[in-house]
């Protein structure tokens, strides 16, 4: 899958899984970290996330460790899922 | 809806077996764990006409394929009851420390495992509960259960902060706290140990597993939806 593709995915379904009214897909910075920053979304919101990415690309996201690494972005989730894609 | 599919660990005897047994009768789809006992498996999937799954709660690796298979396989898990739990009593001073680590493994471990494996179906459909057996020994302590009784409690407390964390996605976290309760286990019980049991307890009698089972049942209820984080003791008045 091509990364940009990817990044254009996850921001729509980072918005219909964690239904964000009102913002739209080129609101979302994919440099920006996805929690605690300008989306307004906490820790909680990212494990309905975790469960929709898993589901939508096969992945696995086990633990914080990995979450982290793989929340600090979009931009840095897009490498995560490519590297870890089945 | 569809029909809610419900897990219940050390779910094939006594008071596991009649919760089940509970959400069997209302027509849920219902999971038994058991980690050794066959015989005692097939009777009970024979007698509920449940599924049985084989996973020692105390192991992660194998709760996380229990857990896996069957929400892979029903595309739901709606409730799990952490009942699986065992005793090896013994004042503290003299307890071997396998005593002290097993008791956690199988009563307090096992409950970070299956509800961290259950959570995943249960944030995805935005609906889930999850029950988990304590003891009288978390609430007041008991002489010889220093173990037992840490390991509830433990349970306890962390009813208390799951619930906090998934109560966003309908899923509540609660406890019931069976007293004595008239199971295979008491039925050996020499009659001056009974005796003295009964002495303790206000109401005069052991409970039945049943009167468990309709606490775990309303907890599991859609009528329970906005409790979360409680524990609620069926033990005839003795805590």
């Amino acid at each position: 899958m091509e990364k940009g593709t990817l990044l254009e995915e996850l921001r729509s379904l980072i918005i219909k899984t964690l239904k964000l009214e009102g913002i739209l897909a080129a609101d979302i910075d994919p440099a920006a970290p996805l929690f605690g920053g300008g989306l307004g979304l906490d820790s909680i919101d990212a494990l309905e996330l975790v469960v929709a990415l898993e589901k939508t690309y096969g992945i696995r996201i086990p633990d914080e460790d990995v979450g982290k690494e793989a929340f600090a972005s979009v931009d840095a989730l897009a490498d995560y899922i490519l590297r870890n894609i089945p | 809806m569809s029909i809610p599919v419900a897990l219940v660990t050390g779910g094939t005897k006594g008071i596991g077996k009649e919760i089940a047994r509970s959400f069997s009768k209302k027509g849920m789809r219902v999971y038994l764990n058991f980690s050794s006992d066959r015989d005692a498996a097939a009777a009970a999937r024979r007698e509920l006409h449940a599924e049985t799954v084989q996973a020692d709660v105390s192991d992660q690796e194998q709760v996380s394929a229990m857990i896996d298979a069957i929400a892979q396989k029903e595309g739901r898990l709606d409730i799990l009851v952490n009942n699986a739990g065992i005793i090896r009593d013994g004042l503290l001073m003299l307890m071997p420390a396998k005593n002290w680590h097993r008791v956690m493994e199988v009563n307090l471990n096992s409950v970070f495992f299956c509800s961290k494996a259950a959570l995943r179906p249960m944030v995805g459909n935005r609906w889930g509960r999850i029950i988990n057996i304590i003891s009288p020994s978390a609430l007041m302590g008991r002489a010889g259960q220093t173990n037992y009784a840490a390991a509830k409690g433990g349970v306890l407390s962390f009813t208390r902060s799951l619930a906090r964390e998934v109560a966003r996605y309908n899923i509540t976290v609660n406890a019931v706290s069976p007293g004595v309760i008239a199971t295979e286990l008491t039925r050996d019980m020499e009659d001056k140990v009974r005796r003295e049991f009964i002495s303790m307890i206000p109401a005069g009698r052991f409970g039945t597993p049943e009167e468990v089972a309709r606490a775990v049942f309303f907890f599991a209820s859609d009528e329970a939806g906005y409790i979360t984080g409680e524990y609620l003791s069926v033990d005839g008045g003795l805590t």
